[in-house]
C-alpha cells in the first residue's frame, strides 16, 4: 500500500486494520505516483483514527509499503536506527532504545520488544556499519574498474579498510567498551563472532584475495587479529585525532606482510638447508 | 501470522460459549458479573493475607518479576486493571523511584565541571521530581478492593503519581491511546467478556504500548498438575475457610483457574484483539503465566 502523505504514525495505529483491509486494496490497480492524495480508508473503515501529536517527517516509503507484511522487524530497526543517536548520552541500553521509539512517536514501552541489556542496539549497529564498509569498498573496487582510479598495494587497502571501518565507532568510542562487553557475552558471542568474520572476509574479498588453500584461514586470522588489537588501542588513544591508533596500524599491517615474507624465506631457506645437508651425507657416503 | 479466523474464534472471547460458568456453576452473563463482584466484595479485607497464604509469599515473586519484565523507564503512564489492593502499582513506584535515583546520580556524576548554580538549579528541579513523571491509575470493578487499596496506600506512603478510579475492564473509562503500559494481574480469569477486555486494552494503549498480563494458567506437566490439582482442591478451600471465612470464594477461585485457557489459547485471543509480538512465559512450570503484547 504506497501512501506517501499518511504519516507513519496512523499506519501503525491502522496496522492492524490494516492487515486485514490490505488484500480488498491490493487488488485495486496502482496508480502511478501522481495520484498523491491516496484514499486509504474508503466507507469509513476507521472513523475515529486521529494523528497523534507531532507527525515526524519521514519519507520512509518502503517501510511504508511493507508495514503490512514486515513490519514487526522493520519497525524493530527503525526504532534501533532511531535509538543510536541517544546512546551517547545514555549509553547501549533499553533507556537509549526507549527515546529513540519516542522519537518515531511510540510509547516507551516499545523498548520492552528488545532485551533489557541492550544487546540487540549493538548488534544493530555492527551489522550496520559493516554494510556501510561493504557499500565503500564496493565503490571503490567500481572505480577501479572504470579506470577512475589506482589499484591499491594491499598492504594499503587493508589499512584503509580498517581505518574507515574504525572510524565509525568515533562518535561512540566513550561508550564503546560497554558494547563490546555486551558482545562477548555468552548469548552474543554467536551473533557478534559471525558479524566480525563475515565483515573481515569482506575486506579480504575486495582486497583481492582468492586463495583456495590454507592462506584463506590464515590471512583472515591474521586481519582479524589486527582488527581487533587497533580497536582497543583505538580505546584507549588520547592522540588527537587518533593519530597513534593509525600509526599502530600501519605497524601491525607491515608486520604481516613481513611475516609472510619471511615465511616464504624461511621455506626456501629451509629448502635450500635440506639440500645442502642430502649434497653432504651423499658426499660422505662416497 | 494468519489474520483470517473462522467463526469458532469469534466465540472464544467469552467465557466459554454462549452460556457462561462460575467456578464450574453454570450461569448467565448476568449472573457471573453478579456472582463475581460478590466473591471480592467479601475477600476485599483478607485478600492479601490469602494471597500470602495460599500461595506460601510466592505471588509477591511472581509480581516482582512481572515488574522486571516490564522494565518501566521513568516517564512510564500505566494503568492496572482489575488491580484492587494495588499490588502492582506500588511495585511500579518502587521501581521507577530506583531507576530514576540512578539517573540523577549519573546526572550529577557528569556535573563536575559545572559551576555551583548549574548544580543548585539541576538539583532543585530533580528534587520534586522523583518518579520522573512517572504515574500509575489503578482501575477496579469493585469498590470494596479499591477501599482497601487506598487504606494500603496511605499506610505504606505512596501517594505520588497514584490514582484510584472505579471502572469496569470490558469499558474502560479512559480515552484512546493513552497508557504506556497496561497489566492486568490476576484478574483477567475474573472478566466475563475477554475479548472486550483485551479490545479495550488494545483502545487505551499507546502506539508501542504494551500489554502485560499475569494469570495462573495450565500446568502440563502430568505429576506436577496432580500434585497442583491436590492442593488447590484439597487446601485453598480450607484455608479460606479458616482465614477468611469463606469457603465459597475460594472454591471459585480454584475452579475459575482451572476454566480459564491455556496459554496458547490466550495468546491467539491477545493476537485477534491486534496486538503483535505476543509472547508468553511460564512461571513456576506454568501454574502462573505472563502474556505480553504490543499495539504496533
Amino acid at each position: 500500500v504506497r501512501c506517501q502523505h499518511c504519516p507513519p504514525l496512523r499506519a501503525l495505529q491502522a496496522s492492524a486494520v490494516l492487515r486485514r483491509v490490505s488484500d480488498e486494496h491490493k487488488k485495486e490497480p496502482f496508480t502511478s505516483s501522481s495520484q498523491q492524495q491516496f484514499d486509504r480508508h474508503p466507507a469509513g473503515h476507521q472513523p475515529d483514527q486521529e494523528p497523534q501529536g507531532p507527525r515526524p517527517s519521514y519519507t520512509g516509503q518502503g517501510g511504508q509499503e511493507s508495514e503490512d507484511y514486515e513490519s514487526e522487524e522493520q519497525l524493530q530497526r527503525r526504532i534501533l536506527t532511531a535509538a543510536l543517536e541517544f546512546v551517547p548520552e545514555h549509553g547501549w541500553t533499553a533507556e537509549a532504545i526507549a527515546e529513540g521509539a519516542k522519537t518515531l512517536g511510540l510509547s516507551v514501552a516499545a523498548a520492552g520488544m528488545f532485551h533489557s541489556d541492550g544487546s540487540e542496539l549493538i548488534l544493530h549497529f555492527v551489522s550496520e556499519c559493516n554494510a556501510k564498509l561493504s557499500e565503500l569498498l564496493e565503490k571503490e573496487q567500481k572505480l577501479v574498474q572504470l579506470g577512475e582510479a589506482e589499484k591499491k598495494p594491499t598492504d594499503e587497502f587493508l589499512r584503509d579498510a580498517v581505518e574507515a571501518r574504525l572510524r565509525m565507532l568515533i562518535p561512540y568510542i566513550e561508550k564503546w567498551p560497554q558494547a563490546l562487553s555486551i558482545l562477548l557475552l555468552p548469548r552474543n558471542i554467536p551473533s557478534s563472532l559471525s558479524l566480525l568474520t563475515s565483515m573481515i572476509d569482506d575486506i579480504w574479498h575486495y582486497a583481492g584475495d582468492q586463495s583456495t588453500d590454507f592462506n584463506w584461514y590464515t590471512r583472515r586470522a591474521v586481519l582479524t587479529g589486527i582488527y581487533n588489537t587497533t580497536e582497543l588501542v583505538m580505546l584507549q588513544d588520547s592522540s588527537p585525532g587518533f593519530e597513534d591508533t593509525w600509526r599502530f596500524l600501519e605497524n601491525r599491517v607491515a608486520d604481516a606482510m613481513n611475516m609472510s615474507n619471511t615465511a616464504s624465506q624461511v621455506q626456501s631457506t629451509g629448502e635450500a638447508v635440506v639440500q645442502g645437508l642430502m649434497g653432504a651425507a651423499v658426499t660422505v657416503s662416497n | 501470522l494468519s489474520r483470517v479466523r473462522g467463526a469458532p474464534r469469534a466465540l472464544r472471547g467469552l467465557a466459554a460459549g454462549p452460556g457462561m460458568h462460575f467456578g464450574f456453576q453454570s450461569v448467565t452473563e448476568e449472573e457471573r458479573r453478579e456472582k463475581i463482584y460478590q466473591v471480592f466484595e467479601s475477600v476485599a479485607k483478607k485478600y492479601d493475607v490469602m494471597n500470602d497464604s495460599m500461595t506460601l509469599g510466592i505471588h509477591r515473586v511472581w509480581k516482582d518479576i512481572l515488574v522486571h519484565k516490564m522494565n518501566p523507564c521513568p516517564g512510564t503512564l500505566l494503568l492496572d486493571v482489575a488491580g484492587g489492593t494495588g499490588d502492582i502499582a506500588f511495585r511500579f513506584i518502587n521501581y521507577v523511584r530506583s531507576i530514576r535515583e540512578r539517573q540523577l546520580q549519573r546526572k550529577l556524576k557528569q556535573h563536575q565541571n559545572l559551576s555551583w548554580q548549574e548544580i543548585f538549579e539541576n538539583y532543585q528541579e530533580d528534587r520534586f521530581n522523583s518518579l520522573g513523571d512517572s504515574q500509575v491509575v489503578v482501575c477496579d470493578i469493585n469498590r470494596e478492593m479499591l477501599k482497601v487499596g487506598k487504606q494500603k496506600a496511605q499506610h505504606l506512603g505512596y501517594s505520588e503519581g497514584l490514582s484510584w478510579v472505579l471502572g469496569n475492564a470490558e469499558e474502560l473509562p479512559f480515552d484512546d491511546d493513552k497508557f504506556d503500559v497496561y497489566t492486568i494481574a490476576f484478574g483477567i480469569r475474573n472478566v466475563t467478556r475477554i475479548d472486550l477486555a483485551l479490545q479495550e486494552a488494545y483502545r487505551v494503549l499507546k502506539p508501542g504500548g504494551r500489554f502485560l498480563c499475569l494469570e495462573f494458567s495450565h500446568v502440563s506437566n502430568p505429576l506436577l498438575s496432580r500434585l497442583y490439582d491436590l492442593y488447590s482442591f484439597q487446601v485453598i478451600p480450607v484455608l479460606g475457610e479458616v482465614i477468611a471465612g469463606d469457603w465459597k470464594s475460594y472454591q471459585y477461585l480454584v475452579e475459575s483457574i482451572r476454566q480459564f485457557p491455556p496459554q496458547e489459547e490466550l495468546k491467539a485471543m491477545i493476537e485477534d484483539a491486534g496486538f503483535f509480538k505476543v509472547d508468553y512465559e511460564n512461571l513456576n512450570f506454568g501454574i502462573v503465566a505472563i502474556h505480553s503484547g504490543f499495539k504496533l
